[in-house]
């Protein structure tokens, strides 16, 4: 047993279109490093050094990962991730 | 073509409004290309040109869109001083970090002008694969009605 993760659609041609998948990690980094395992180039959409994009926001259940413990969120079996763009913009 | 019923397109235009001189947003629940739920949101980057939504209110409205059974059909913001139409910063943001492809494809992005108060003029965009195309506004009596084009 793992963690669920829904993937957000622009990245769903990396995950053979796929909505959601599982994997197994005990945080956000290690979660990251699993979807990158099974899914290549995932990593690269989703973090910058290390680090979440910004304008990327991850919420584990109903959290956001920002004011938790960020990429060291600490999950669990069962949890369900989401990664959700940000909706921003301005002129 | 986008459906909004009268009393949605209002409230969608009194929030622009009340936002003024600010930028406002929120989020079009709906399905078939109708609005059925408007969403009103705040601006967590308060500014006359900028607009983010707050990652956590996006989160739990866009929840509800799908606990209510329908799904994003669209987001709105205004342009307190520009016109209704998406910025170069609008289009970047349509799209995941450095990449073309749309983070929210199919969702109409309705852009309310609020350069003449008295009268903000509203209209919808699709933006991908690297394009802004115009989708109609259509508002409507009822949900099952039209009474006018903008």
């Amino acid at each position: 047993m793992g963690v669920k993760v829904r993937i957000p659609t622009p990245l769903q041609k990396l995950t053979n279109g796929k909505a959601e998948v599982e994997c197994s990690a005990r945080n956000i980094t290690e979660l990251v490093d699993a979807l990158e395992k099974d899914y290549p180039g995932i990593k690269e959409r989703l973090s910058e050094g290390g680090k979440v994009r910004r304008f990327i926001n991850i919420y584990v259940n109903d959290e956001d990962i920002r004011f938790v413990n960020k990429e060291e969120t600490v999950l669990k079996d069962g949890d369900n991730i989401s990664i959700v763009p940000a909706i921003a913009g301005g002129c | 073509m986008l459906m909004i019923t009268k009393t949605d397109f209002a409230r969608i235009l009194d929030h622009c409004l009340a936002g003024y001189p600010h930028e406002a947003c929120g989020l079009l629940g709906g399905r078939d290309g109708k609005v059925a739920k408007v969403y009103p949101m705040k601006n967590a980057r308060p500014g006359p040109t900028t607009y983010e939504m707050d990652p956590e209110e996006q989160f739990r409205v866009m929840k509800d869109i799908r606990e209510e059974g329908l799904a994003m059909v669209g987001m709105f913001h205004s342009h307190p001083g520009g016109h209704a139409y998406p910025s170069s910063v609008d289009v970047e943001k349509a799209y995941w970090p450095g990449t073309r492809l749309p983070n929210y494809p199919s969702a109409v992005y309705v852009i309310v002008s609020l350069l003449d108060r008295a009268n903000p003029v509203a209209r919808g965009y699709l933006i991908e694969e690297g394009k802004v195309s115009e989708i109609p506004l259509t508002v409507t009596e009822r949900q099952d009605s039209h009474i006018s084009m903008h």
